[in-house]
C-alpha cells in the first residue's frame, strides 16, 4: 500500500514537473529567440533563424536607440502606461464598488452592458474613435491616448474587479458600518484594500495593454511628441522591407523596462497581498 | 424582497459616472455609429445612403464570412475549453507553491508582456517550412518539411496552436484567487487524510468556479474577437483558411467598404453575445467565496 | 496622492505640447504638417530631408513644412483612409497610391482641388501620360510623382553559374533557365503569396496576362483566356521553381531570398535599386534588369504605374492655400526630383533630365525609355479588393485545391464594374 502511495506521488510529482517545464520552455522560447536574432545581421537573420550568431551585432542596439528615438518615445510609453493605470483604477474600483456591494434598480443591467464591451473588436471603431478625437481637438495629443487606453479597458477591469469585490465576506462591511464608517469610507478603507488582489490584476493588464497597443497609437498620433514606443519598432520597417536585425533590438530594448517593471512590482505587490489573505 | 430605493442613490451615481462618460465616449457613440453605417451603403467619402439590412444579408450570404464566423468559434472553443484549463492546471500546481514558483510564475506570464507583434514573428520563424523548428523535427523523424503557414489545411491548427499555448494571463487570474481561498480550509482536509487531488477537486476547484467563469466568458469573447496575432502571421490567408470576422472586417476597411465592415462588426458583437450568455447560463454564475463568507 | 500626480503630470504634458503651438501662432508662420513616408530606412528619406530643410529655410519666419514620420506604411494607409472617412484631411501635405480604389478618394471634399492651380510651366514639366492618369472627370486632385516600371531583376552570376548567358527572352528560354538554375542547387525565382497583394508574383501574373491578353487586359473579364493562362503558368512556377515559404510568404519573406543569393530571379520596382543592403551583396555588379519573357502574343509592353501621387488637405484660408501650393512647386521642381531620384533609384513622374550614373538605376531608365507601350499592374488596374481575393486564392491555386477557372471566377467576382 506504501509502496503504491509512494509510486503514485512519485509519478505525480513527475507529471507536475512535466507540465511546469513544458509551458516554462513554451513562455521563454520567443524570448530567447528574440534576444539571439538581436544580436545578428540581417544576412544572418534571414539565412538561419535559429543559429548563434557570428559575432554579437551591438550595432543593431546601438542604431535602435539612435535612429529611432528610443529614449524619448521609452518616456511617452512610461507617462501613457501609468497614467492609463490610474484613470482606469480609479474609475473602475468606484464602478466596482457599487455594483458589487450596493443594491439599486438597473445594477444588473448596467453590468452587463459595462462587460459588454470585452466584445467589441476595437479594430472596428477606427472612424468614429477619430472622427471623436479630432472634433474634441484631442488629436495628436500624448494624453489622448490615456484617456483611450484607459476607456478600452473599463469592460475587462470592470470584470475583474466587480468579481473580486463580491467576493468580500459581508460581515467586514458590517464591522466596519458599525465602527461608524460611511459610504466613501466603505469603499476606501474597506473594500478597496481587500481588493488589491483584483485591482493589481486589472491594472497589470491594463499596463500591458498601453504598453504595446499599436493600431490607435498610430491612428490618433502623428508626430514624435505624442508617439510611443511601439511606433519607435516599426521605424525599421519601410514600404517594401524590413530591417529585421534592427527591429529586434528595438524590440528587446522596448521589452526591458516592461518586464523588468513587472517583474519587480508585481511580485512585490501580490507577495503583500497574499499575506494579508481573506480571514475567515 | 421589495427593493427600496436605496438612499445613497446620488453618491452611487457619483461614483458611477466617471465609467458612464468614458464608456460613453468610446463605446456606445462608436457603436451607434457602426450599427449607423451598417445599414447605410457608404465607402468613406461622401455622405451615407440608407439601404436596411442589405449588408447583414450580403455577409451572411457570403461564404468567407460564414468560414470567418466558424474560425471565430473555434477559437472562442479552443481558448475556453482548452487554454483557460491548461491554465487552471497551472494555477493549481503553482497554488501550492512548489519550489520556484515565484519565478515560475513570473515566466509564465512574460509573452504576454512581449507585443503580439514579437510573438508572430517568432512564431511565424518556427514554423517556416525551410528553417523553423517545427520542420527541424520532422527531420528528424524522417517526414518531409511542410509549409505549415502555407497551406489552407494546416494553418489554422498551426495559429491556434500558438494561441492556445500562452496561458499566463488566465493563470495570474485564477491564481490571484486561488491564493485567496483560506488555508485552514486545507488544514482541517489534511487532518481528515484527504489527498493533495482530492483537496483540489473537493476544495480549490469548487471555489475558484467564479474565476474559472470568469476566465472563461473572457477567453471565449477574445476568441470571438481574435485579430491581431492571425493577422500578423498569416493575413488570414491562405485563401481565407485562417480568417476571422475582426480581419475580415479590417480588409473589408482596407478596400474602402465601411458600411460592410460595420455590419461585420455588428454580428461579431451580437455573435459573441450569444456566446456569452450562453457559456454563463450553462456554467452559472454562482460566487462560492461569498457565500463563504456569509 | 496618484489622483494629484496624474493631474500634474497631465498638466505638464498639455504645457509642453501648447507651447511650440502658441509660439508659432504669435509669429504668424503657416505651419504645414506633412505625415510622411519617406523616412527612417526609406530610400528617398536623406532626399526629403533635405529638400524640406532648404525649403524651411527659404521660407523662414513664414512658412515651415514639418515632417511626421510613418515608417509603417499599412498604418499609413489606414490613417489616410480613417482621416478622409471622418471628415479631416490626413495632413496638409500627404501622398497616396492612385489605383483604382484609391481613385474614389477624388470625392472628397477635404482634398485640395488642383486643377486650376496646374498649369503652365508647371504643368509642362511633367509628363503628360502620368498627369492623364491622375486626372478624373477633369479634376486633378492628386499629383502624379513617383512612378515605377516593374521588370524583372535577374542575379546573372547565378545565372551563369547555373549555364544561363543571359535573360531568357522566350518563354521556352525561360524553362531551360529555370531547370538549370534549379540543377545548380539553388531555388530559381522567388515568389510570395503574402500581404495583402502577393507583390511579387502579382508582378509575374501582370507581365503574363499582359502579354496573352494586351495593353487592355484589365478591361476584360477576369474569366478571359488570358487570366486563365497566366494563372496556369503561376501554377507551374509555384509546383516546381520556387521557395517552400513562397505560399504565405510576404514582401520581406521574398526579397530577403534573392538578397541572400537563395533565388536567382525577382520583380520589384526601382526604389529598391537604392537599398544598401542590395548594394552590400556580393553579386550586386551583374544584377540585371529585363523584361520578362512573352507569354503571349503581345510584345513589348513593359508594366508600369504610379506609384505615389502628392495631395494637399483642402483649407478655406489663401495664406495657408497659397503656401501648400509653393511647397508643391518646390518639392517637384526639376532640381529637386533630380535629388531625390539620385539618391534612391526612384523615378519620377517630372521631366527632371535627370541621367543616372549608378550603373543598376541606369537600367531602369533605359528600360522604362525603350518600352514602346506600357500597361499597369494588376493592383494599379483593379483596387485593393480584387488584389487581396488574387493574393488569398493564389495559394489555394498552387496547391491544387482550386483549378484556374475557378480561380478566376472567385477574383471576377470581387472586381468593382
Amino acid at each position: 500500500m506504501r509502496a503504491k502511495n509512494k509510486a503514485l506521488s512519485l509519478g505525480a510529482g513527475l507529471l507536475k514537473w512535466t507540465v511546469l517545464l513544458f509551458f516554462l520552455a513554451v513562455a521563454l522560447l520567443p524570448l530567447a529567440w528574440l534576444v539571439l536574432n538581436s544580436f545578428k545581421t540581417n544576412l544572418e537573420l534571414q539565412a538561419s533563424p535559429f543559429s548563434l550568431p557570428a559575432r554579437p551585432a551591438f550595432e543593431n542596439y546601438a542604431n535602435a536607440i539612435a535612429m529611432a528615438e528610443l529614449p524619448r518615445l521609452f518616456v511617452n510609453s512610461v507617462l501613457v502606461a501609468v497614467g492609463t493605470v490610474f484613470l482606469n483604477l480609479l474609475v473602475s474600483s468606484m464602478a466596482g464598488f457599487v455594483l458589487a456591494r450596493e443594491a439599486w434598480k438597473g445594477r444588473d443591467t448596467v453590468r452587463t452592458v459595462l462587460e459588454a464591451g470585452v466584445l467589441v473588436p476595437i479594430i472596428a471603431f477606427m472612424v468614429p474613435y477619430f472622427t471623436l478625437v479630432t472634433k474634441l481637438g484631442l488629436y495628436d495629443k500624448l494624453y489622448t491616448l490615456i484617456l483611450v487606453y484607459a476607456a478600452i479597458n473599463i469592460p475587462v477591469s470592470i470584470f475583474l474587479v466587480t468579481s473580486f469585490m463580491r467576493s468580500i465576506p459581508k460581515e467586514l462591511e458590517e464591522a466596519a458600518i458599525i465602527d461608524g464608517c460611511g459610504f466613501f469610507q466603505r469603499y476606501s478603507k474597506v473594500i478597496l484594500p481587500l481588493s488589491r488582489s483584483g485591482l493589481v490584476t486589472a491594472g497589470t493588464f491594463c499596463f500591458i495593454y498601453a504598453w504595446n497597443e499599436f493600431v490607435m497609437a498610430m491612428l490618433l498620433t502623428s508626430s514624435i511628441h505624442s508617439r510611443t514606443i511601439q511606433l519607435g519598432i516599426r521605424f525599421f520597417t519601410s514600404q517594401f522591407i524590413t530591417d529585421y536585425a534592427g527591429m529586434f533590438a528595438a524590440i528587446v530594448l522596448s521589452m526591458l523596462p516592461s518586464v523588468l517593471a513587472y517583474v519587480f512590482l508585481h511580485n512585490k505587490i501580490i507577495a503583500g497581498l497574499t499575506a494579508g489573505a481573506v480571514k475567515g | 424582497m421589495k427593493k427600496r430605493r436605496n438612499p445613497n442613490a446620488l453618491k452611487i451615481a457619483l461614483f458611477l459616472a466617471p465609467v458612464l462618460v468614458l464608456f460613453a465616449a468610446f463605446f456606445a457613440y462608436p457603436f451607434v455609429f457602426t450599427i449607423a453605417a451598417s445599414l447605410t451603403k457608404w465607402r468613406g467619402i461622401g455622405a451615407m445612403r440608407f439601404i436596411g439590412f442589405g449588408n447583414f444579408g450580403k455577409l451572411l450570404g457570403d461564404q468567407t464570412f460564414r468560414l470567418a464566423i466558424r474560425n471565430n468559434v473555434v477559437w472562442a472553443l479552443a481558448s475556453g475549453f482548452v487554454q483557460v484549463p491548461l491554465a487552471v492546471l497551472v494555477a493549481l500546481i503553482l497554488a501550492r507553491e512548489p519550489r520556484g514558483w515565484k519565478v515560475l510564475r513570473t515566466v509564465y506570464f512574460l509573452p504576454n508582456v512581449i507585443s503580439t507583434v514579437a510573438l508572430a514573428m517568432v512564431w511565424t520563424a518556427m514554423y517556416n517550412p525551410q528553417y523553423g523548428a517545427l520542420n527541424g523535427l520532422r527531420e528528424l523523424l524522417g517526414l518531409e518539411a511542410r509549409n505549415w503557414l502555407g497551406d489552407p489545411a494546416t494553418a489554422l491548427p498551426a495559429v491556434i496552436l500558438q494561441g492556445v499555448l500562452y496561458i499566463g494571463y488566465f493563470m495570474i487570474i485564477i491564481l490571484a484567487a486561488a491564493m485567496n481561498i483560506p488555508r485552514e480550509l486545507y488544514e482541517a482536509a489534511e487532518i481528515d487524510g484527504a489527498t493533495t487531488l482530492q483537496q483540489e477537486f473537493r476544495i480549490t476547484l469548487p471555489m475558484l468556479r467564479g474565476s474559472i467563469v470568469t476566465a472563461m466568458t473572457l477567453a471565449m469573447a477574445y476568441g470571438m474577437r481574435h485579430f491581431e496575432a492571425t493577422y500578423l502571421m498569416t493575413g488570414g490567408g491562405p485563401a481565407y483558411s485562417t480568417t476571422t470576422m475582426g480581419i475580415d472586417l479590417f480588409l473589408k476597411m482596407d478596400a474602402l467598404r465601411y458600411s460592410e465592415a460595420s455590419a461585420a462588426g455588428v454580428i461579431l458583437i451580437v455573435l459573441g453575445t450569444v456566446v456569452i450568455v450562453g457559456i454563463r447560463r450553462l456554467l452559472g454564475r454562482t460566487d462560492p467565496m461569498a457565500e463563504a463568507g456569509q | 496622492m496618484k489622483a494629484s500626480i496624474r493631474r500634474t503630470l497631465a498638466v505638464a504634458a498639455i504645457a509642453l505640447f501648447a507651447l511650440p503651438a502658441m509660439l508659432a501662432a504669435q509669429s504668424g508662420e503657416i505651419v504645414l504638417k506633412w505625415p510622411c513616408i519617406w523616412v527612417g530606412k526609406d530610400s528617398k528619406a536623406p532626399a526629403i530631408a533635405e529638400i524640406v530643410d532648404s525649403f524651411n529655410k527659404a521660407n523662414a519666419g513664414k512658412i515651415r513644412v514639418e515632417v511626421e514620420p510613418q515608417p509603417d506604411y499599412n498604418a499609413y494607409e489606414q490613417k489616410v483612409r480613417t482621416s478622409l472617412a471622418a471628415g479631416v484631411a490626413p495632413g496638409d501635405i500627404f501622398t497616396l497610391k492612385l489605383n483604382a480604389t484609391t481613385k474614389e478618394f477624388y470625392g472628397s471634399k477635404y482634398i485640395m482641388d488642383l486643377t486650376k492651380d496646374f498649369s503652365g510651366s508647371w504643368k509642362a514639366s511633367f509628363d503628360s501620360g502620368a498627369v492623364a492618369q491622375s486626372t478624373i472627370d477633369g479634376k486633378l486632385k492628386t499629383l502624379p510623382f513617383e512612378t515605377a516600371v516593374l521588370p524583372i531583376w535577374y542575379n546573372m552570376d547565378a545565372m551563369r553559374k547555373a549555364g544561363v548567358s543571359a535573360p531568357p527572352a522566350t518563354m521556352p528560354e525561360l524553362w531551360t533557365a529555370l531547370d538549370k538554375l534549379k540543377a545548380s542547387g539553388i531555388y530559381p525565382m522567388s515568389q510570395m503569396t503574402g500581404d495583402t497583394n502577393a507583390w511579387t508574383s502579382m508582378i509575374w501574373f501582370s507581365h503574363f496576362a499582359v502579354s496573352f491578353g494586351g495593353a487592355k487586359v484589365w478591361e476584360k473579364p477576369f474569366t478571359d483566356k488570358a487570366f486563365v493562362e497566366s494563372a496556369k503558368l503561376m501554377q507551374r512556377i509555384f509546383k516546381d521553381y520556387t521557395t517552400p515559404d513562397a505560399v504565405g510568404a510576404g514582401a520581406g519573406v521574398s526579397g530577403g531570398h534573392f538578397l541572400a543569393g537563395r533565388t536567382a530571379i525577382f520583380s520589384n520596382g526601382p526604389w529598391y535599386a537604392g537599398r544598401a543592403d542590395l548594394r552590400a551583396t556580393a553579386f550586386f555588379p551583374s544584377v540585371t534588369i529585363a523584361a520578362a519573357p512573352p507569354a503571349g502574343s503581345t510584345k513589348g509592353v513593359m508594366i508600369s504605374r504610379l506609384q505615389a501621387n502628392v495631395a494637399a488637405g483642402e483649407t478655406k484660408d489663401k495664406n495657408r492655400r497659397a503656401a501648400i501650393v509653393s511647397f508643391l512647386k518646390y518639392l517637384t521642381a526639376p532640381e529637386n526630383i533630380s535629388k531625390l531620384a539620385q539618391g534612391s533609384g526612384a523615378m519620377f513622374a517630372v521631366k527632371s533630365g535627370y541621367v543616372p550614373t549608378d550603373a543598376l538605376q541606369k537600367q531602369f531608365y533605359d528600360i522604362a525609355a525603350a518600352s514602346k507601350t506600357t500597361a499597369n499592374d494588376l493592383e494599379a488596374a483593379l483596387g485593393s479588393e480584387a488584389t487581396l481575393e488574387f493574393a488569398q486564392q493564389l495559394g489555394a491555386l498552387v496547391l491544387g485545391n482550386i483549378t484556374p477557372e475557378q480561380f478566376c471566377a472567385l477574383v471576377e467576382k470581387k472586381i468593382d464594374r
